[in-house]
């Protein structure tokens, strides 16, 4: 409330209370550290004094009704600059104002520049008093209208913060996103995150908020150079410091904290299987309380932040396993490969080994497409490509259709039926010989759960086909179809080789 | 330094930790009508290479264990030995930034035989 603008609501009260008591001045002072602030006064040109002319102080702690007849010979403001001056105030007369919490946080106070030796009336105690508490209700109410609007504020800031974690992809990322916000809600002049050691003896500060002209702190500290702060660290609670010069665990060494402009901080543990390992600092240049909402919303950005770490990490080592899980299985089918090759070397019909190296070669591609996926789904253009580049002839193929995720196994399949088709085009169809070429195009049928894939393969410019009068294996992977369960049908037409594969969309992004 | 003896069978340098792969690549060398010389790391490929000036074209793994793997050891040759032309090849793909030496070919593992060796008659030509 302190230094907040005139109110009608108080300056009616004190025109109220100057009637009511006769006198020429009332006021309701407000009880700084080093002032007495006025909200609002009626017959007195100043808007504050220090706090050793109030004589609204004098007796606060018994919160009751002050009633100084004759100021001039009440041996606490006889000397007082007030009484002695032109001012020359002589009777004073203040009712203390109590918020519901119980804290005395000022007077409402009539003066007259007389003393009375007979005081106040039994009546114009009452009304003195009756007017002292709907002070104190108004100032009752501003506070739970700041509280409220104030939680709000920090309700909205947590949203935000959420939101720019769930969005983030790297830490850093997170934290310094963390940062700025918790720094703009709490007007602070620095806001960071940083790493703590297994023994709590060093910060690495990574991400770090600033207010505009504040230095930054990112950087290695030792918490034995500022305090004793590591205990409340070590233990996990939050190190809550509202003044560091009085502060017990900084006051022996202030000149640090105040080397980085630090009057008042928290440090908000972030712990991990019952250990800190990093810590949100919160630094103001100025001492300040730090309100208990305050310290909760503190709490929930460190523990939002733990979590979105803890998903990236668990996201990071599974990307680790995907792709040391892959290079061993291409590493195995790199050996397999090699054992195939040297035992079939005196075998004299070369196009079996040949074909069996193709599809093995064909099977990794596909495999290659899905880890980029972190085998999820892989988009069937994607798998188509990968597998028409390893075959050749990438520019006499042309592609086109709607995208279609597959999931893993339909992947794998779907790679091998088109390396089929690719091979046959290439040794007896359209791409055997110059001018002919492949479409490879694909529609989907219906929607929701019927819905069907369509791929359809087209050779164009080739020799005149005809059915080859033996089934091989390659003629049955490819009668196989896209899901490994038939669906396919091949036509030998005049104008080139012509295939359609049908599935339903559900069952290949499932397979 | 390399190439003095014009007309002789080019020497081909396989670098591959796994025993049983590096035997397959000397053997597509061969069937590629070069010489294979075998290492077993990039260390060993160096020593050689400091003591064969007549080596034409390394093909070399990329993930082998020890300090340097196949991209440190081309980025070494393309720095001591400019003329020689790299194969490289792995069972990863390729890390987003790689920078890959001038004059180098990548192949995914496993490999088509027929597309290496076209790849070696190209860099031996």
């Amino acid at each position: 409330m302190l230094d907040t603008p005139e109110e009608q609501a108080f300056d009616d009260i004190v025109f109220i209370a100057s009637r009511t008591c006769d006198t020429p001045i009332a006021l309701i002072s407000l009880l700084d550290h080093d002032r007495q602030w006025f909200k609002a006064r009626v017959g007195l040109d100043v808007g504050e004094t220090e706090i050793a002319q109030s004589m609204c102080q004098i007796d606060i702690d018994e919160a009751d009704m002050l009633v100084i007849p004759d100021l001039t010979r009440d041996p606490r403001t006889a000397t007082n600059p007030l009484v002695t001056g032109e001012r020359a105030f002589g009777f004073y007369a203040g009712t203390p104002l109590v918020l519901r919490s119980g804290v005395v946080v000022g007077r409402l106070c009539v003066i007259d520049t007389e003393p009375r030796p007979e005081g106040l009336t039994p009546e114009q105690l009452t009304l003195l008093r009756a007017l002292g508490r709907q002070v104190s209700d108004q100032l009752d109410l501003r506070r739970a209208a700041q509280i409220s609007a104030r939680l709000l504020d920090l309700q909205s800031a947590l949203i935000e913060i959420g939101e720019r974690i769930r969005a983030s992809e790297e830490a850093v990322e997170m934290t310094a996103a963390a940062a700025a916000v918790v720094g703009r809600v709490l007007q602070v002049e620095r806001a960071s995150f940083g790493v703590v050691d297994p023994d709590v003896e060093i910060v690495d500060v990574e991400a770090d908020w600033t207010a505009p002209g504040v230095a930054s702190i990112a950087g290695r500290h030792r918490f034995a150079d500022y305090g004793a702060l590591r205990a409340d660290l070590v233990a996990g609670e939050p190190l809550v410091i509202e003044d560091v010069a009085t502060d017990h665990r900084t006051s022996a060494n202030t000149a640090a904290m105040h080397a980085l402009d630090i009057g008042a901080l928290v440090n908000m543990p972030v712990r991990e299987r019952g250990r800190t390992v990093a810590i949100f600092i919160v630094n103001a240049a100025r001492p300040r309380t730090w309100t208990p909402d305050e310290l909760l919303f503190l709490r929930s950005v460190a523990d939002r932040l733990e979590a979105g770490v803890a998903r990236l990490r668990a996201e990071q080592q599974q990307i680790v396993l995907n792709g040391e899980i892959s290079h061993r299985l291409k590493n195995m089918l790199s050996m397999v490969q090699a054992i195939a090759s040297q035992t079939l070397r005196a075998v004299s019909e070369r196009e079996p080994v040949e074909s069996f190296e193709r599809r093995l070669v064909a099977l990794s591609a596909a495999h290659d497409v899905l880890l980029q996926k972190s085998w999820k789904d892989a988009d069937l253009q994607t798998v188509a490509e990968a597998v028409v580049e390893t075959v050749g002839f990438g520019e006499r193929v042309t592609l086109d259709g709607p995208s279609v995720p597959l999931g893993a196994r339909a992947a794998l399949s779907f790679s091998l039926v088109i390396h089929e088709l690719m091979t046959n085009a290439c040794k007896y169809g359209s791409l055997c010989m110059e001018g002919g070429h492949v479409e490879l195009t694909w529609i989907i049928e219906g929607s929701g759960p019927t819905a069907s894939l369509i791929v359809r393969w087209r050779e164009r410019g080739g020799p005149p086909v005809v059915a080859p009068s033996r089934k091989g294996f390659g003629s049955k992977l490819i009668r196989l179809g896209l899901t490994g369960t038939g669906g396919t049908e091949l036509r030998y037409e005049p104008d080139g080789f012509e295939a359609d594969l049908r599935a339903s969309v559900e069952h290949l992004a499932q397979a | 330094m390399t190439n003095s003896d014009q007309g002789s069978i080019p020497i081909v340098l396989v670098v591959e930790d796994e025993p049983l792969l590096r035997l397959f690549a000397a053997q597509v060398v061969e069937d590629a009508g070069y010489e294979p010389v075998e290492a077993a790391n990039a260390a060993e490929a160096i020593a050689i290479l400091e003591s064969r000036p007549d080596i034409r074209i390394v093909f070399t793994d990329i993930d082998m264990p020890g300090g340097l793997d196949g991209i440190k050891l081309a980025a070494c040759i393309r720095d001591r030995w400019p003329p020689i032309k790299i194969i490289m090849t792995s069972g990863k793909p390729l890390p987003p930034r790689t920078v890959m030496p001038a004059e180098t070919v990548f192949f995914a593992k496993p490999y088509r035989q027929d597309r290496v060796i076209a790849s070696l008659h190209t860099l031996a030509a």
